[in-house]
């Protein structure tokens, strides 16, 4: 990934938006909305509520997350789905919300240590 | 039936004859002659060329060890949508080993006495929770289709591969009295469509339990 690569949208939001009623598919809309939560003693996002491009790599999330956190170039950052297991970083999160949203939303579990292996 | 279990050998020894020749910038002095390998089907690229060769520069795999987690990270995947991923979860990290040592030293036997479990389901519930499978199609530009489907209607009908695809791409199916467009492959075949895709998920799915479905244009020769 370059690092050209622009940051999710910095959409504030605080409340979670019920899914709309009308049948549109996700197809419809460009972005989902992705709820990140931290593990263990990993610094929590002040904001935690993001939508994100459904195009966008866990690997592109993973690093705009780090940045965000100010971590250390050298420090990993794990990120995992139903906190069960962790998602190839090439995975479109757009994928990931298809099969392991709830809610209208992914929610994403990121740790600077492997929390389930 | 004796049979359904000659097809995971079947599977699992399908074999790709792959050349390899030299990227012409990086010959040197004398030529170089192609490289002729028969590639396992169900393998990873980088376990099984040397490293003296030219970087496949995908999913850069730099180690056998990312490779490793890649597996088993399709292995947790895919059992988070058959069975919540209660099966690979009581499974131990030895467990998780066999099935990739399995794997990475071709042990047909060593791999499925371990991923048997991950084809088992309730009885009662006649397959699966969802199927793990994703569609590539060479003609799009999303890398592939991977959605939640079920094996089993609300009717308690099995779903087929038909179904499956009516429901994914329709655009790949042939219309009554068009000619045929597009072949539905997996492992190099074209299953009939009236498979039930539980029996083509326990079965025909690749070692890291998802079923890779591709839909390419007829060839025209």
């Amino acid at each position: 990934m370059s690092d050209s690569a622009e940051s999710p949208t910095e959409t504030q939001k605080e409340e979670i938006h019920p899914p709309p009623d009308d049948s549109a598919t996700n197809d419809d809309k460009k972005k989902i909305d992705v709820l990140l939560k931290a593990v263990g003693d990993t610094p929590i996002m002040k904001t935690k509520k993001w939508a994100v491009d459904k195009g966008r790599t866990v690997q592109s999330l993973a690093q705009f997350i780090s940045r965000f956190l100010k971590l250390d170039a050298t420090e990993q950052l794990f990120i995992y789905v139903n906190q069960s297991f962790a998602p190839s970083p090439d995975q479109e999160v757009g994928v990931l919300f298809d099969c392991f949203g709830s809610d209208g939303k992914l929610v994403l579990h990121y740790c600077k240590s492997q929390a389930w292996g | 039936m004796a049979d359904d279990k000659d097809v995971l050998r079947d599977v699992w020894f399908g074999r790709i004859p792959t050349c390899f020749t030299l990227n012409p910038d990086e010959v040197t002095e004398r030529e170089a002659e192609p490289y002729y390998l028969l590639l396992p089907r169900v393998s990873y690229l980088p376990l099984v060329t040397d490293k003296n060769f030219p970087d496949v520069d995908l999913l850069h795999c730099p180690s056998n060890s990312v490779v490793e987690a890649h597996f088993m990270s399709s292995i947790k995947e895919a059992d988070a949508l058959k069975h919540k991923s209660q099966v690979v979860n009581d499974m131990q990290k030895k467990d998780h080993k066999q099935l990739w040592m399995g794997l990475q030293n071709d042990k047909f036997d060593q791999f499925w006495a371990m991923n048997r479990k991950l084809m088992e389901y309730p009885t009662e519930e006649g397959g699966f929770r969802y199927i793990p499978f994703r569609i590539y199609q060479t003609t799009s530009d999303r890398p592939f289709i991977q959605k939640l489907f079920r094996p089993v209607s609300t009717e308690g009908n099995p779903h087929t591969l038909f179904d499956l695809l009516k429901e994914m791409c329709p655009d790949a199916l042939t219309k009554d009295g068009e000619e045929k467009r597009f072949q539905v492959v997996i492992h190099g075949i074209e299953p009939l469509l009236e498979t039930p895709l539980q029996w083509l998920s326990e079965h025909l799915s690749h070692p890291d339990n998802f079923l890779h479905i591709c839909i390419i244009p007829t060839p025209t020769d």
